[in-house]
């Protein structure tokens, strides 16, 4: 039990970190009064106000009442106060479950996150399947028969698909089942679950093809190394079809690299969400991250980042948890 | 005399590599009655390991071979090749040097010893269970129903090689082969390992082949022992009477004499057989000991010797066998030259004298 | 100077069990391992590309800018060999050009990651202990978050310009090397040569210069070329975002704006043909750097996924 403690305190201190770092980068950084008062606050408004600078003519539009306006945006909004304040005014609204308001059109971030998650989660969901669906057994048949005519096919394909970038392969795949051939709809259709189901497909297998190829690659040279350890012998001794042997004794070992990794490829997944988001038109976390980012939108920005660091961090969490199920010799102390 | 369980005829197992065939195993022959064990005998690349896999199929690929196996009368070559389910395993099963990695970390004792029951036996999860604690118990475990949920780490060296002759024997096999079962293994706990393996093959009247590379493992406990060298079957006789007879091979009496007795004084130095280890790439002309015998001829240089029975149930591969007339007179005249005629220097063969006299 | 080097060349292995026959037979197999033809295929295709790109102000092709060099959206032809995009510009001397910022970026990420990251990795493999702990901590959360989420944020609140795309892919460059750096490190520490240079009175700074970094370099220096391919990559992505640099282009600028679903129907090779140079162009570092890593045997390194 002391074990799990200890890991969901270092989720919570990761998060934390992260962001601390994005609130911290925002707040220096980006502007935030220029979303809400609509001009940039170029002119020391703190002079102004204190009546050091009379004239304020020339100077980007500004005068004494816009200031006045941006000195009550800053009330409103605590902009004044010290940054760990704020933070921890922040944290303290996030733990009640409000994330703030949206600076572009007031919409709560809950709101506006819980109406693109799904789809987002949707989506990465539907990836890992296909990746898996494809890499696994085409792992296990190159394995078995390794170098021979699969193998070596499957290999130069696994290695086209990592070097082929995500972005790449969505519009080549749009291209080719959206544009030329017609297969899938254009739009993103979620009216009922099929619909859904057929939307995500094209940008599932953009996302899915090249994970699948790594999974392909490391699962394939696991297998092919558990295949030489003197079990195997022992279990073709014994007078186990190879089929059992393969499936029973020699695919769980092998499976490490290929769980250690599955936790770690979330990262690349969200990323490739991104833009795959953009091509296929998703209405997505993605999408509305890359939009919030560039509009500064602080509140929205802040909550998109939290969510997914949390929910890369749990992922990690549970692949720990998984490491441990199935090999009994990872002690639970760690 | 039964007819034998096991019949090995001229077996030859190569390997197809980059380089060439590689020779591992050039003209094996041996017979096993049933219940009866054989020892066979060999240095590190002599073959036996690669004979005992060749007869449980457990060859890769890329492997040759030629010659016969018979057991109880069919064709293992035959068996294979017909893909049979239940015979591997169940009539024939192998032990292997290392317990630790012949069984599976991540799988429990129990399981791996049910395992074969399941399979072969038709049992159900439960009845399997049972018999394999019963299998425990029989190999001399305590505490079987804790160890069958234990995983193997959780083992000693010697527990976990009993386990190992647990799962062979679950299926009652005619024929155990024991490849160097107890080089892994602290030496206390060797003794005791080959004792269960004698005392389990009398219960059941198993058969078994024990293969090592130490002659002291197999002297005074198998029926019969078999001299590998090179991939060749040397020697080949009942324990009984090997050493007392006539015709013995020169590797065989080299390997007696540089075992260490317990009662040499300290501080002797060990005796090595002179020369070096066969090639075994590509065919070998003459005897393939010939660099390191005492005893050749130039005929050894040039023919391989084929086995012939010297005496009843005695067989040796030799040109001059020690102590047949071939045998002294050979010796005496490379004695007298200095060098054999593979150009080995006799001097190399002084500390063997004294061990000769020593008591062979 | 002797180089103490714990890389191997691993020799051909088969899948027989591992006992004594065998393990003769491994060693009769053991020959040289050759780097391979396709090694120096991708390598000489890396030259030219980075050729063209360098020559490119001076090579006889069109005007980059130039509009109406050909008709709009004209298919591959003698004039225009990349054919022409919605602007009538010539794709083929596109193509060259963008390579320019693509390149660079990816050549000044790896620099910059291997600045920082490689030292990073050998004084936390080296000293151990909390020095150790803090960096791991910094590494593991640089390495785990979303690389490009991480890069959106800095360029939106930075700038877009050549300096900041290319600081930001570095960042994110770190980590990787970092990890990789500190792994060899801890292992090379503990071999027998650098307990030797200690007791000889090396201090730890000349230890770490002359015992671990030639060690080091070499597996890096696989994943220098792995790493440009995943820096090329990146840039990609983001220019797909529009967040690469704002003014000139590169080829995920190029793909992206081909890539409009008119476009894509009557003039395919607008994105097709940038993805193809960048595929190639990829696959090649790639292809080398795992060339490179076989060839010296380094276990360690594994890129893993995205």
């Amino acid at each position: 039990m002391g074990f799990i403690f200890k890991r969901v305190a270092q989720m919570v201190a990761v998060i934390i970190a992260a962001t601390f770092l994005a609130f911290t980068a925002m707040s220096y950084l980006g502007d935030p009064l220029f979303n809400i008062v609509g001009f940039h606050a170029s002119v020391d408004c703190d002079a102004v106000l204190a009546g050091e600078i009379e004239d304020v003519s020339g100077q980007g539009g500004t005068d004494v009442g816009d200031c006045e306006v941006v000195e009550a945006a800053r009330e409103k909004y605590h902009l004044n106060d010290p940054l760990p304040i704020r933070y921890g005014r922040w944290v303290g609204d996030v733990v009640q479950g409000d994330l703030g308001v949206s600076f572009k059109n007031s919409m709560p971030v809950t709101t506006i996150i819980g109406n693109r998650v799904p789809k987002s989660i949707f989506l990465m969901v539907v990836a890992e399947i296909f990746a898996l669906l494809i890499a696994v057994p085409a792992a296990i048949r190159a394995a078995y028969k390794a170098n021979r005519v699969f193998d070596k096919s499957a290999t130069v394909s696994s290695f086209g698909f990592i070097s082929l970038p995500n972005f790449a392969l969505g519009v080549i795949l749009f291209y080719l089942f959206v544009v030329k051939w017609q297969i899938f709809p254009s739009r993103y259709e979620d009216d009922d679950f099929f619909s859904r189901l057929r939307s995500t497909v094209l940008p599932g297998m953009t996302l899915a093809l090249p994970l699948a190829a790594t999974y392909f690659r490391l699962l394939r040279t696991d297998l092919i190394t558990t295949l030489q350890e003197d079990f195997v012998l022992m279990a073709k001794a014994k007078g186990l079809s190879d089929r059992w042997i393969m499936f029973r004794h020699v695919l769980r070992p092998s499976l490490f690299s290929l769980v250690t990794v599955f936790g770690l490829s979330t990262g690349g997944l969200i990323g490739g969400a991104l833009v795959v988001e953009q091509i296929f038109v998703i209405p997505g976390v993605g999408r509305t991250f890359v939009e919030a980012v560039i509009r500064d939108d602080f509140p929205l920005v802040l909550g998109l980042v939290t969510i997914i660091s949390s929910a890369f961090i749990a992922i990690n969490f549970v692949v720990d948890i998984f490491y441990s199920v199935i090999d009994p010799r990872v002690s639970r102390e760690t | 005399m039964s007819a034998p369980l096991v019949s090995v005829e001229d077996l030859h197992v190569s390997f197809l590599t980059e380089q060439g065939s590689v020779r591992a195993v050039d003209g094996v022959s041996f017979d096993l009655e049933p219940g009866k064990s054989i020892g066979i005998v060999g240095e590190s690349g002599s073959g036996k390991s690669v004979t005992a896999k060749t007869l449980m199929n457990l060859l890769p690929s890329y492997a040759q071979v030629e010659g016969s196996m018979k057991f109880d009368g069919r064709d293992l070559r035959e068996i294979a090749r017909k893909k049979e389910k239940h015979f591997w395993g169940v009539e024939m099963t192998m032990i292997f040097q290392d317990p630790m990695t012949s069984l599976n970390p991540v799988k429990r004792i129990g399981e791996q010893i049910a395992e074969s029951l399941r399979v072969h036996m038709n049992r159900s999860r439960s009845e399997a269970m049972t018999e394999a604690g019963e299998l425990l118990e029989q190999v001399g475990i305590p505490e079987p129903a804790k160890r069958l949920r234990q995983y193997p780490h959780e083992l000693s060296g010697g527990l976990r090689q009993r386990v190992v002759i647990a799962i062979a024997l679950a299926c009652g096999p005619r024929l155990l082969i024991a490849d160097e079962p107890t080089t892994a293994l602290d030496v206390t706990v060797q003794k005791h390992i080959l004792d269960l393996l004698d005392d389990l093959r009398k219960e059941r009247g198993m058969s078994m082949i024990l293969i090592t590379h130490d002659l002291e493992v197999v002297k005074g406990r198998t029926d019969e022992i078999m001299v590998m060298y090179g991939g060749r079957t040397m020697e080949e006789a009942p324990t009984s009477t090997l050493f007392e007879s006539d015709g013995l091979h020169p590797y065989t009496e080299a390997l007696n004499a540089t075992i260490p007795k317990i009662d040499t004084p300290s501080h002797t130095r060990l005796v090595p057989i002179p020369g070096k280890p066969p090639e075994i790439i590509g065919k070998i002309i003459g005897c393939p000991f010939v660099q390191r015998c005492r005893y050749s001829t130039s005929e050894c240089l040039t023919e391989m010797p084929s086995l012939v029975e010297q005496e009843e149930g005695h067989f040796c591969a030799c040109h001059n066998p020690v102590g047949t007339p071939e045998g002294v007179n050979a010796r005496e005249a490379n004695q007298n030259a200095g060098y054999t005629p593979a150009g080995l220097d006799m001097k190399e063969f002084e500390t063997f004298v004294r061990a000769d006299t020593g008591g062979l | 100077m002797k180089l103490n080097l714990i890389t191997t060349r691993r020799g051909f292995r088969d899948l027989s069990s591992q006992d004594e026959d065998s393990s003769k037979i491994d060693d009769k197999k053991r020959e040289k391992r050759k780097i391979g033809f396709g090694f120096w295929v991708s390598i000489v295709w890396m030259i030219l590309v980075i050729l063209a790109a360098l020559l490119a102000p001076i090579l006889p092709i069109s005007d980059p800018d130039q509009t109406g060099v050909g008709g709009r959206l004209d298919s591959p032809n003698w004039d225009n060999w990349f054919g022409t995009d919605t602007n009538g510009r010539d794709m083929f001397s596109r193509t060259i050009w963008g390579s320019r910022i693509s390149l660079t970026v990816g050549f000044f990420a790896i620099v910059f990651g291997f600045a920082v990251g490689g030292p990073i990795g050998i004084v936390a493999g080296f000293f151990k202990g909390a020095t150790d702990k803090l960096l791991s901590i910094i590494i593991f959360i640089l390495f785990a978050f979303p690389g490009l989420v991480l890069a959106l944020l800095i360029i939106s609140l930075i700038g877009q310009t050549l300096a900041v795309v290319c600081l930001t892919v570095g960042i994110i460059g770190v980590a990787p090397i970092a990890r990789l750096a500190r792994a060899i490190t801890i292992s090379t520490a503990e071999r027998e040569f650098v307990a030797a240079a200690r007791i000889l009175g090396s201090t730890n700074r000349r230890i770490m210069i002359r015992e671990i970094l030639p060690n080091v370099t070499i597996p890096m220096g696989a994943l220098a070329f792995l790493g440009m391919a995943l820096a090329i990559v990146g840039e990609g992505g983001l220019a797909f975002l529009g967040l690469s640099v704002e003014e000139g282009f590169s080829w995920g600028k190029m793909i992206v704006l081909g890539s409009a679903s008119r476009t894509l129907q009557k003039a395919p090779w607008v994105s097709m043909f940038p993805i193809g140079i960048m595929f190639l162009t990829v696959m090649s570092l790639n292809y080398a750097g795992d060339r490179l890593r076989d060839f010296f045997d380094v276990r360690e390194m594994g890129i893993g996924g995205g």
